[in-house]
């Protein structure tokens, strides 16, 4: 028998009640896995979404909003003849309603601008030309929509041939319905607007000139701003929120297995003051009483996020097959996430055991002789 | 009454021991004055409320005494930082309820104790088992407290105590919740540890018949030694 043997028939003692801790702290890290794996999933996605379509600066005005305000489109002339800018192409992003898809990603690029390029035909084929009424779809936006090649897609009142789906390289890519950016600025009425540049360096261009092309452009075009790709998602005022509301959430969830864990552990410790103070008859020091105390709630956490850690990746698996979000992210359920759920899971064990360990080692030995 | 103090002198010197409770409006102990000696069977005996149990926990290091001095091979428990320890190596404790933990088997019972020593778990583990062959529980090894009758969870009890090599065993009532014939059992089987192994067993007791068998006899009342004397015929 070891001293981990005493820890565990401690907790032992109420298996009911030790489940059902666990479960409370066990939702308390899902929710951590889930929002916070979401949240950096859908900054990954849209980071390899650029780089799937060779994007070194974006330029757009993300502000509060998911989807960058538009801004008039001579913005990417004005860029172009900047040092270290190879090519330019202009884009209209939407997130709407298609079909029987709430939520989806529309993006419209520049005729013939290097956005397209990354797009590998899946089956049928590109429009014809910028001003042919039709669509390409991404693997996955077909498969949501139930669509393919030959069929009808309806974009806001207009009809569209879907004339191929593509893979894109990317969750956002495949999950996006991609046409030319004349077409759907006619549809949406928003001609001579677009909302996102994807700008191309010239080979070879340093990260401290990126930087500093950035900052020409923001000096140029104040309606929009430029950031190195990848960064531009957490530039975005809206996406920060998120990210602080699922910190926010998962925190108090957190706060809730913090209390749940406190509570048992002082029930623990009352009902077993006879049992604590024969201890401390028999010789056993305070500190080993404390340790004991710590080590139960600490396993309680430990064991509350493994299950809660499982509970978030199975979660998030399931989420992101529904039809209202597959194709728009990829969560990011590395093992940092989990190790980084699990630790805070034995942090918030070892906190809610301080005050029922310190209430222990206020127990007199004396109490033994009594009862 | 003078005490013998041989070659290996007082184990325990009390001088004016007193114990208030509640700011001084209970009075356990009203200034108690005795010397034991290593190996002596002593029975302390009186009406409850009498302070027989305040004044073994005195001894045990449970509680601190509100005056006077305790002593402990010559040393003075007050002083000492290191209680947990006494209470750990020097001393045995037996009580009437016997308090084992319900979640572990006879053997880890035992082996509880022990943690406090720098023993492996092999030898923890070895040491039990040896503890319980030597109060007849061999086949009982791996029975959790529920399963075990009232005379073998003392049996347990009594192992537990003897875990770290205690010289001093204190026993509350040790057979106070047994039926007569495994309180005698229980008896028998403290006495002959006592005497196999030297121990000084000091033991509170309602039971005339139990003390009977002491070599010495305190008897208290209202806080107070009013009778210590050697038992001339112990049984």
């Amino acid at each position: 028998m070891t001293f981990f043997t005493v820890v565990t028939r401690g907790l032992m003692r109420r298996p009911v009640r030790t489940g059902l801790t666990i479960v409370g702290i066990a939702i308390g890290i899902a929710a951590v896995v889930a929002l916070v794996g979401i949240s950096r999933g859908f900054e990954t996605s849209w980071e390899t979404g650029m780089k799937s379509r060779g994007t070194d600066i974006v330029v757009s005005s993300m502000r509060n909003a998911l989807t960058p305000k538009p801004f008039n489109a001579t913005v990417a002339e004005r860029i172009a003849p900047l040092p270290h800018v190879a090519e330019t192409c202009a884009l209209l992003v939407d997130l709407i309603s298609v079909e029987k898809a709430d939520m989806m990603i529309v993006s419209a690029r520049q005729w013939g601008g290097f956005s397209w390029k990354n797009l590998k035909i899946v089956s049928g084929r590109l429009p014809n030309d910028g001003a042919e009424r039709a669509v390409v779809l991404g693997q996955t936006a077909a498969e949501v929509l139930g669509k393919k090649v030959g069929d009808t897609l309806q974009l806001e009142t207009e009809d569209l041939a879907v004339v191929g789906t593509v893979d894109g390289g990317a969750v956002v890519e495949n999950g996006s319905v991609i046409l030319s950016l004349p077409l759907f600025q006619e549809i949406t009425g928003n001609q001579d607007k677009i909302n996102v540049i994807d700008l191309r360096v010239t080979p070879g261009t340093a990260k401290e000139e990126l930087t500093r092309l950035c900052e020409q452009i923001n000096g140029l075009v104040p309606e929009a701003r430029a950031v190195i790709a990848g960064e531009h998602i957490r530039d975005s005022q809206a996406y920060r929120m998120i990210s602080a509301m699922s910190w926010g959430t998962s925190l108090l969830a957190v706060l809730v297995g913090v209390l749940g864990v406190m509570n048992t552990m002082l029930m623990t410790v009352l009902e077993r003051t006879q049992e604590i103070c024969v201890l401390l008859a028999i010789g056993w020091t305070r500190s080993r009483i404390v340790r004991m105390i710590l080590w139960e709630s600490a396993l309680l956490g430990f064991l509350g996020g493994v299950v809660g850690a499982l509970i978030g990746v199975v979660g998030v698996k399931v989420l992101v097959t529904t039809p209202a979000i597959r194709g728009l992210l990829e969560p990011q359920l590395n093992p940092p996430l989990l190790v980084l759920a699990v630790a805070i899971a034995v942090v918030v064990g070892v906190i809610s055991g301080l005050y029922p360990a310190w209430r222990s080692s206020r127990f007199t030995p004396s109490h033994a002789l009594h009862g | 009454m003078t005490m013998p103090n041989g070659d290996s002198g007082w184990v325990f010197e009390a001088s004016g021991l007193k114990k208030e409770y509640e700011d001084g409006q209970v009075q356990a102990l009203r200034g108690v004055d005795f010397q034991i000696q290593q190996g002596e069977f002593i029975a302390i005996v009186g009406p409850s409320g009498s302070g027989k149990s305040t004044l073994l926990q005195m001894l045990g290091a449970l509680d601190y005494p509100s005056a006077g001095t305790l002593k402990y091979r010559g040393d003075s428990l007050a002083h000492r930082t290191d209680l947990a320890s006494y209470r750990a190596h020097e001393i045995g404790f037996i009580f009437q309820a016997f308090h084992l933990l319900p979640t572990f088997t006879a053997l880890e019972n035992v082996q509880i104790p022990m943690f406090e020593t720098h023993r492996a778990a092999s030898e923890r583990k070895h040491r039990a088992i040896e503890l319980l062959k030597a109060v007849g529980l061999e086949t009982r090894l791996h029975h959790f407290p529920a399963k075990l009758s009232g005379g073998e969870r003392q049996r347990v009890a009594i192992a537990r105590s003897l875990a770290n090599g205690a010289s001093v065993l204190l026993a509350d009532e040790p057979t106070g919740n047994l039926d007569s014939e495994n309180a005698e059992l229980i008896l028998n089987l403290i006495v002959s540890l006592r005497r196999e192994q030297k121990l000084t067993l000091i033991l509170v007791t309602h039971d005339r018949g139990i003390s009977s068998q002491a070599a010495r006899i305190i008897e208290m009342k209202d806080g107070r030694i009013v009778s210590d004397a050697f038992n001339q015929a112990p049984t």
